[in-house]
């Protein structure tokens, strides 16, 4: 007997901001749509132990997609003719295309880092379209982290990467775990770290935006782990003083990737969020 | 405060890398010298094919160092220890938000070697604590 997981891999052919797109995505459960979105440089596969949890899937349908360029998801045509720079409006407009892609109702959109800071940009302009958001390792403003070995042709970029964020666990966490997301790391294209870091720390701002979610309408709950020094809990703490009725919770002993590094310790802290978004 | 490592504390640290089998697999690259400053008093490294070839204390000029790994005293007491504290847990936590803790000279070269650098800092962090702390 074949040891098959429940997780299934699928493509969609998408439009979205005049752009066509082939994404890939994996899902897994059944219920209340749960997207997930990974972080910068990485995919979708930051989320398999989530898409294995039953505990998740007997009451979700959970789905995890790679962005363009990222992960199985090809970049459009043209994608020669660009430096790749993913903005807030490309982004946002991918993930609502998607979920109206596949007629999702009500989902609760989770992301974490870069995905963790475009769900309160979610939350602030869809909140009657979505149940609620979960924002890992969220940030509503962040800046400083580009430098230019990240895409140099001297350097390595995937091996970089990795190690730049490897750093980013907590010291505690399983060496499995995260050395399993410096491997997710380390394989994303030329440039498209920085790409994703281009947005998160020159592009993206919604401290104003956030001001505008009400969480009668779209819960909100945002994990920052203790030792991110990237998102840190003061500056998710930050974000959470500007959404009254946000759910704000420091994760101990937990870095930056909660779902990859430590899946056993974030479980717990994730369940709870989750049951207060149905 | 606390004294800087002993030269017997670096002769440890040495044998760690050197035996360190992850070091082996990746430091085929890892061909260079640079120092370690442990607040100004410093230490050469030469690494060759990911092996410390020697260690050597206080270098003359005319032993140069690609780059410098330097910080207070405080500063690696923080990193030096089995329970670091947020910010002060690895070594690219502390490039970015610990401003006393820096790299000078050719840092193209030591992003260079990123992955085996990051490795022989992770074993820095896993020696005895320098202010005797544990």
């Amino acid at each position: 007997m074949a040891d098959l997981e429940p997780v299934v891999g699928r493509y969609l052919n998408l439009e979205s901001g005049g752009r066509s797109y082939r994404i890939f995505y994996e899902e897994a459960g059944t219920g209340r749509p749960l997207i997930c979105l990974h972080t910068a440089g990485a995919d979708s596969r930051q989320f398999r132990h989530v898409l294995n949890d039953p505990e998740i899937t007997d009451r979700f349908r959970v789905l995890a997609f790679d962005l363009p360029f990222h992960g199985r998801s090809n970049p459009p045509d043209g994608w020669w003719l660009e430096k790749y720079r993913l903005t807030t409006n490309v982004y946002l407009g991918l993930i609502r295309d998607f979920w109206r892609a596949l007629g999702l109702e009500r989902p609760v959109v989770m992301g974490c880092s870069m995905g963790g800071a475009i769900v309160l940009k979610v939350a602030a302009d869809h909140q009657d379209e979505i149940a609620g958001i979960v924002g890992l390792e969220s940030t509503a403003f962040a800046e400083g982290r580009d430098n230019d070995f990240l895409h140099h042709p001297a350097i390595h970029g995937g091996e970089l990467a990795a190690c730049y964020t490897y750093g980013l666990n907590g010291p505690d966490s399983p060496e499995e775990g995260c050395r399993e997301n410096w491997w997710y790391y380390s394989q994303s294209g030329p440039g498209v770290y920085k790409g994703d870091v281009w947005y998160y720390c020159e592009d993206w701002d919604a401290r104003e935006d956030i001001k505008r979610i009400d969480t009668d309408r779209c819960k909100v709950s945002l994990l920052t782990g203790e030792y991110d020094y990237s998102a840190t809990p003061e500056m998710t703490r930050q974000a959470a003083d500007s959404i009254p009725g946000c759910r704000f919770t420091v994760m101990r002993g937990i870095g930056h990737f909660p779902m990859v590094e430590n899946y056993g310790l974030f479980r717990g802290y994730l369940l709870e969020e989750l049951a207060s978004m149905v | 405060m606390s004294a800087p490592p002993s030269p017997e504390w670096m002769e440890r640290y040495r044998e760690r890398v050197n035996a360190d089998p992850e070091m082996q697999v990746i430091g085929d690259w890892f061909s260079l010298d640079f120092k370690l400053s442990f607040e100004g008093d410093s230490w050469l490294i030469p690494v060759r094919r990911g092996r410390i070839a020697e260690i050597v204390h206080r270098p003359r000029f005319d032993r140069p160092a690609r780059f410098t790994v330097s910080a207070p005293m405080r500063v690696w007491n923080k990193f030096i220890r089995p329970d670091p504290e947020p910010l002060y847990h690895d070594f690219f936590a502390m490039l970015m938000r610990v401003p006393e803790f820096e790299i000078d000279g050719d840092s193209l070269a030591a992003m260079q070697n990123a992955r085996a650098l990051h490795r022989m800092m992770n074993i820095l962090k896993t020696m005895e604590p320098l202010d005797g702390r544990s």
